[in-house]
């Protein structure tokens, strides 16, 4: 993936090759600028790289317009981010509405029991009237996570999802985290810095400078 | 309330308070403006035809609501038409227009043959007596009692100031009248006239008359008093366009407003619009969201509008001598253009809003 800043090339990734099987927690560990953010961004649609494939559910995202990898992001992915990234004028229960009705077009999100359980494994059942600046830093990033999932997507992506959390949150959202791949399949990409972040995830990758550099 | 539209509306109260203004003040202009239009013609149209002749008879080209106070007709066709066979009564008059005396608007003069118009419309003087001399008129009730004129007060005509010789009923024609003869010599017109009022004999069709005048007096304006309405209309110089230039300026005011002010908002939210993008949120979704709360405060802001302009024009009513008259088909005009303001005004932030890098977007402090 190569940036143009001003008369700049940057080489934000050179060729990155990986997978992630269905059902699979995978971190992606480096420092900051060794292109991690940039790797989700493009495995979420949200930038088109400018050279090689990116599949995701058999559909590759490079190969599509600004249109169709909004479409996919809407029906496929979900995002969780380091600031959560809540909207503050809605509760907690507005913002999962809001995510729902973006996905209306295409499949039906989670049916009533499926959608409870998910509350009630991320802790919130009480919490969903309440707007974010109501809500703890962890309450809000479980409020997150719940956005993410509440339309089934193929695949979450979390972009530093303890980076503004303290250690105590951190753990529960990690925890949540792997019981939401454990209990419900659900394949998550997680970008982390955090070595002890990584640990809960089943495989770990490593980048530098633009490459991945290590995998275990 | 957890809707984005309505909490974003709700959650910068400056902002709204500030949009919805502007479409108000557009809706304003518009309703004051065609209303004070349609009050001051229809009530002109109603006195004039209140009058109670049928017919009235001008010269080719005559204006009546003309600036130029001139008076191209002789008043011995007065003496021709008396002769034409179903015509009862005529009485030859003037106008002359000034600016109004309690300093809005313009008023209308009448100058008239006090004898053979009370004969035509039954005007009987209620209080004082009739004109005797070149520097006294007479105005109706409504014009003595809204500006406190007595029998004896001074009164405005020419840039003179005259004198209130008596109060007339009912109020027909203008709210002044004076001597035609005054006018005339004031004017240096002697013998010459606007126009001359023709009341027909009882059973016969004021359309047969007029017939009957246009063969005998070929080559002049014969004019219905039922149809002066649509008279009027045409020869008000610019009415039409001044209307349509409220309307087109209302809606540049409205549109205005709403786009900047949707445009400061769609900085701030820079951040959301990265958000909703994450989510999968197409171009046309965040269009939406941005017109449908564009649109959210133009109805609060059409309704705070149609709120001050009604009151307004109450208001109004009572403090001047200034009329207006409200129509639905008007007050739907407003509403529509300021439902289309807002919708236009914050289309370019819309557009720009749905174009935003998302990476950019999100990371945007």
């Amino acid at each position: 993936m190569v940036y143009r800043v001003g008369r700049v090339d940057v080489n934000a990734l050179r060729g990155v090759d990986f997978s992630v099987a269905p059902g699979e927690f995978v971190a992606v560990m480096g420092p900051s600028g060794c292109g991690k953010s940039t790797l989700l961004h493009i495995l979420g649609g949200l930038l088109k790289p400018s050279s090689g494939r990116v599949i995701v559910d058999g559909e590759d995202l490079a190969a599509m317009s600004d249109a169709s990898r909004t479409d996919m992001r809407r029906r496929k992915i979900g995002f969780v981010f380091q600031r959560f990234n809540l909207f503050p004028t809605l509760t907690a229960e507005g913002n999962l509405k809001l995510a729902e009705r973006i996905h209306a077009n295409g499949k039906p999100g989670l049916d009533g029991d499926a959608r409870r359980e998910i509350l009630r494994l991320l802790r919130l059942e009480n919490k969903m009237r309440h707007k974010p600046l109501e809500l703890s830093g962890g309450e809000q990033q479980r409020v997150a996570i719940a956005r993410a999932i509440i339309n089934r997507p193929s695949i979450i992506l979390a972009d530093e999802p303890t980076g503004n959390l303290d250690t105590e949150n951190s753990t529960i959202v990690l925890d949540m985290l792997r019981k939401l791949n454990q209990e419900f399949n659900q394949t998550i990409v997680m970008i982390t810095h955090n070595p002890e972040a990584a640990t809960v995830a089943s495989r770990i990758i490593e980048m530098r400078d633009g490459m991945i550099v290590g995998e275990r | 309330m957890d809707n984005l539209v309505l909490s974003n509306i709700r959650q910068r109260p400056i902002r709204t308070l500030i949009s919805t203004s502007g479409v108000a003040l557009g809706v304003i202009l518009i309703i004051l403006n065609t209303g004070l239009a349609r009050g001051m013609l229809n009530d002109r149209i109603r006195r004039e035809q209140g009058v109670g002749a049928e017919i009235q008879f001008f010269r080719i080209g005559a204006q009546t609501l003309s600036t130029s106070n001139a008076m191209p007709l002789d008043v011995r066709y007065a003496d021709r038409l008396k002769k034409i066979p179903g015509v009862r009564t005529v009485s030859p008059f003037g106008n002359y227009l000034q600016t109004g005396n309690s300093g809005l608007g313009f008023e209308m003069v009448d100058a008239i043959d006090l004898d053979t118009y009370s004969a035509i419309s039954n005007l009987r003087i209620v209080e004082g007596h009739a004109f005797q001399s070149d520097d006294e008129v007479i105005v109706d009730e409504f014009k003595a009692r809204r500006e406190n004129k007595g029998v004896g007060s001074p009164i405005q005509v020419f840039g003179k100031t005259m004198r209130v010789a008596g109060i007339y009923s009912p109020q027909i024609g203008s709210r002044i009248k004076m001597s035609l003869g005054a006018l005339q010599r004031a004017l240096s017109q002697e013998n010459k006239c606007l126009g001359i009022l023709v009341k027909v004999d009882d059973g016969i069709a004021p359309e047969e008359v007029a017939r009957r005048i246009n063969a005998e007096l070929p080559n002049n304006k014969v004019v219905l008093t039922r149809d002066i309405g649509l008279n009027f209309g045409g020869q008000i110089p610019g009415i039409k366009g001044f209307v349509r230039a409220v309307m087109g300026l209302s809606m540049v005011v409205s549109s205005l407003v709403i786009l900047l002010a949707m445009y400061t908002t769609i900085t701030e939210r820079t951040r959301e619009i990265g958000i909703l993008k994450s989510l999968g949120a197409s171009k046309t979704y965040i269009i939406g969201v941005i017109e449908k709360e564009a649109i959210a405060i133009s109805m609060i802001g059409i309704v705070a509008g149609l709120a001050v302009a009604l009151i307004a024009g109450f208001g109004i009513e009572q403090a001047t001598s200034l009329k207006l008259e409200f129509h639905w088909t008007w007050l739907l005009a407003a509403a529509l253009i300021g439902l289309g303001a807002g919708a236009i005004g914050a289309l370019y932030p819309a557009v720009r809003a749905a174009n935003q890098d998302a990476v950019k977007a999100l990371s945007y402090e």
